[in-house]
């Protein structure tokens, strides 16, 4: 508060011992003061000193108080300097001219010097707080500015990554705000390389950037796995791990995402938080819905993440229809709702399917009037057709099941140098799960690996006797002894040979290894001694047995193939 | 009979005033005194808008020098002037003229 | 819009009561109505009788919570639910990670 300021005061009066009354009033508040006789050295003056505030006599030669204020009000534009007229008019009529002309406040005469006092002291205050308020206001400006320009940066990085897929098909009718990526909203689609179609529609939380951060890692995912021949199940999975890694706490994606297979005529659904996805089956005219029945993207962890998703059967000509609750939840003037029944109404009152799109983009819009805001109104139809009628622009049209590693063959050495100090099994899960049939089965598929590896080199090459890990000293002799022996191996080897086939209906991994052990008595041991645990050569393998289509020793017991067959969904 | 200047209002102005008091008194009489015979002029050319702001301006400084009797005939004569009359003025601007001189004895006393 | 939090008599239970809507504007005084009490309950209950709106910045601010609570061993009741409430608590099916009366 700049109360103790001093200020520069304009004073416009023809009277000569008025302008000299009004001078020391004001002269003994320790402000200053500037002298003028008529309207139009008032203006001048204000031109050249610009004062701070102005009192001003309304009747004077040349140019009266009226004129002056209005011309010197022009001139001040957004400053706010107040005019404070000097008047012993007393009829209502002219106190109105002198607010009309740009008059803030009155003073009569006589002059009452505390009066005076006062009301320059409260303009003064008004004249501050108008110019920070200014300040602020130029402030908030660039900021703006400022946002909108990250805003389309963001925008523009986001547009690289979700491309629009392969929304352009002739079966599909979608909406989607360009901005609608600031509201959280987000759909990506491509086809799969078997020839299915993949749809997923988001709404994250919150809004502006932080509402966008989330849809760029989401679509970045989405699109890599599907042009790999990963399912829908193993996109989910992977999205909600990691959107459950970066986003804070408390942010989620509420998703729907749809597995759309034009050959078996069937549709597989997975909804988290979205509204009810409707499923207009178009001879029997009859609606089906499918609910929400999961916790949003991002929210669980990988053990607690469900999978689960609803099959449903769709003829030619059947539509499915996902949205985000941006139409339902939306707001008319009068603040009504939508509201699901609206929507129903619309199917029920619909003659031509072909129709049903527009027509509900049509009613949303009515809905809401011309004026109101609209990005977050995401929806997308499918429409069930015939595999060879879709047509899209977008890559990866290859009606191939064969994508990624489909028929492939390794085989990893490892001397003694190199497994006394690296553990190779992750490093051959890593290329495992790159293949879109096994990735779901990398838990078993690691075991497998672990139990056949722990008998390779502990028991073949190494030589150990695991009877001793029956008693608590046995066990830690055991690994005193495994580490001994580690280091002063000197010769010896696994070999590690994955080959992969895939069929019809799925695929075959086969897992040999071979160590430079002796082996064992494979001929006199019997199948369940092998699948059990303990066993003196410690070749027990009752995981591996119990996942495996088969598994088979070599005769001398130093080679192990087991077979691991998988389903296409 | 009501005083010619009030001298409450006076010594407020002194206060404020404090060295240019005297000087504040002798810019209100000169001032007059060339206003005064302003308005005989314009009455007898029949000048009602300058007559009106004239009677006007002397209204309120003499108000602001505690005249308060002078200031009202002032104010009777600006009314008139408003209307656009000017039939008896004579009368009134020679009361104005009497009045001021009362001001003028009173106001010289305190300086 | 009010958050206010009093303990049970046997000073395990923290209820909270949310009055008005329940938005992003709340954050600071929900978060304020657990973290700032002296002890620990073992249950918490959010009463939602005054509570007439719900969106998902809520959702995640029960998120936050859940946390603050233990994560899967935290035990939250969110009890009084108007079928509004309700109906957005279903939607997101939260039901399977609180108690919802």
């Amino acid at each position: 508060m700049k109360e103790s300021s001093v200020l520069k005061v304009l004073i416009a009066d023809d009277t000569d011992s008025d302008r000299l009354i009004l001078e020391s009033i004001v002269k003994k508040e320790g402000h200053i003061t500037i002298s003028v006789a008529n309207g139009v050295q008032a203006v001048e003056a204000y031109e050249a000193e610009h004062p701070d505030i102005v009192l001003m006599d309304a009747l004077m030669p040349e140019l009266d108080g009226f004129g002056a204020a209005r011309q010197i009000k022009a001139l001040a534009g957004e400053e706010l300097v107040p005019i404070i007229f000097l008047t012993s008019l007393n009829d209502a009529e002219s106190l109105v001219k002198c607010l009309d002309a740009g008059g803030d406040d009155f003073l009569s005469k006589p002059y009452n010097r505390f009066i005076l006092q006062a009301k320059i002291k409260a303009f003064s205050r008004m004249r501050d707080m108008n110019i920070t308020m200014q300040d602020q206001r130029d402030q908030i400006s660039v900021y703006n500015n400022q946002l909108l320009q990250e805003q389309s940066v963001a925008k523009h990085v986001f547009d690289n990554i979700a491309h629009t897929g392969c929304l352009d098909a002739s079966n599909v009718n979608y909406l989607l705000s360009p901005l609608a990526v600031f509201n959280g909203d987000i759909i990506v689609a491509a086809m799969r390389p078997s020839g299915g179609m993949l749809v997923l529609l988001g709404d994250f939380t919150g809004h502006g950037l932080p509402a966008a951060i989330g849809a760029m890692p989401l679509a970045s995912v989405f699109y890599g796995m599907v042009q790999k021949g990963f399912s829908m199940v193993d996109i989910l999975r992977e999205i909600n791990q990691k959107l459950k890694q970066i986003l804070p706490l408390g942010v989620f994606c509420c998703a729907g995402m749809v597995d759309f297979d034009f050959t078996k005529k069937r549709v597989k659904i997975w909804n988290g938080g979205l509204p009810d996805c409707f499923i207009y089956h178009a001879e029997s005219k009859e609606l089906q819905m499918v609910k929400s029945t999961h916790l949003p993207l991002g929210v669980l962890d990988d053990n607690s993440f469900n999978d689960d998703y609803e099959t449903v059967e769709m003829l030619d000509g059947d539509r499915l229809f996902v949205w985000s609750d941006g139409i339902i939840e939306s707001r008319n003037k009068n603040d009504e709702m939508f509201g699901e029944d609206r929507l129903k109404n619309i199917f029920t009152n619909n003659e031509y399917p072909d129709g049903l799109f527009e027509s509900i983009v049509d009613n949303v819009q009515l809905f809401l009037g011309m004026e109101s805001r609209d990005d977050d109104v995401s929806m997308i139809e499918l429409k069930m057709v015939p595999q060879d009628s879709v047509i899209t622009k977008a890559k990866n049209l290859v009606h191939n099941r064969s994508v990624g590693l489909v028929e492939w063959a390794m085989t990893l050495e490892l001397e003694p140098s190199t497994f006394r100090i690296f553990d190779p099994l992750p490093l051959l899960l890593n290329i495992l799960v790159e293949v879109p049939g096994l990735r779901r089965y990398s838990g078993e598929l690691y075991s497998i690996l672990a139990e056949l590896y722990s008998n390779a080199l502990e028991h073949g090459v190494l030589a150990l006797d695991s009877s001793w890990k029956q008693s608590g000293e046995g066990f830690s002799k055991y690994y005193e002894e495994r580490e001994s022996r580690l280091a002063q191996l000197i010769d010896g080897f696994v070999h590690i040979h994955l080959s992969h086939k895939i069929d019809d209906s799925g695929g075959k991994l086969l897992i040999r290894m071979t160590d430079s052990g002796d082996g064992f008595d494979v001929a006199g041991t019997p199948s369940e001694l092998l699948a059990n645990n303990v066993m003196n050569s410690g070749r027990g393998i009752p995981l591996v047995k119990s996942v495996c289509e088969s598994v088979e020793y070599n005769s001398i017991g130093n080679q192990v193939d087991a077979i691991f067959v998988w389903q296409e969904e | 009979m009501p005083e010619a200047v009030d001298l409450d209002t006076l010594t407020m102005l002194k206060d404020i005033m404090e060295d240019e008091f005297d000087l504040l008194i002798e810019t209100f009489i000169d001032d007059a005194k060339v206003r005064i015979p302003q308005l005989k002029k314009q009455l007898a050319e029949g000048e009602h808008d300058e007559l009106m702001r004239n009677a006007h301006s002397l209204k309120g400084s003499s108000s602001n020098l505690g005249a308060i009797p002078f200031s009202e005939k002032c104010m009777k004569v600006e009314s008139q002037a408003k209307e656009g009359n000017l039939n008896g003025l004579e009368g009134a601007l020679s009361d104005i003229e009497q009045e001021f001189n009362l001001v003028e004895s009173a106001l010289k006393e305190l300086i | 819009m009010g958050i206010q939090s009093h303990f049970s008599e046997d000073g395990q239970e923290l209820i909270i009561s949310i009055q008005g809507r329940f938005d992003f504007s709340a954050h600071q005084n929900f978060r304020n109505s657990y973290e700032s009490v002296e002890g620990t309950p073992s249950v918490y209950n959010i009463d939602m009788n005054e509570t007439t709106y719900l969106d998902s910045s809520a959702l995640g601010m029960l998120l936050l919570l859940r946390d603050h609570a233990g994560g899967n061993s935290s035990n939250i009741k969110i009890i009084n639910c108007s079928a509004d409430v309700k109906k957005i608590l279903t939607i997101s099916n939260f039901e399977q990670l609180f108690t919802i009366q």
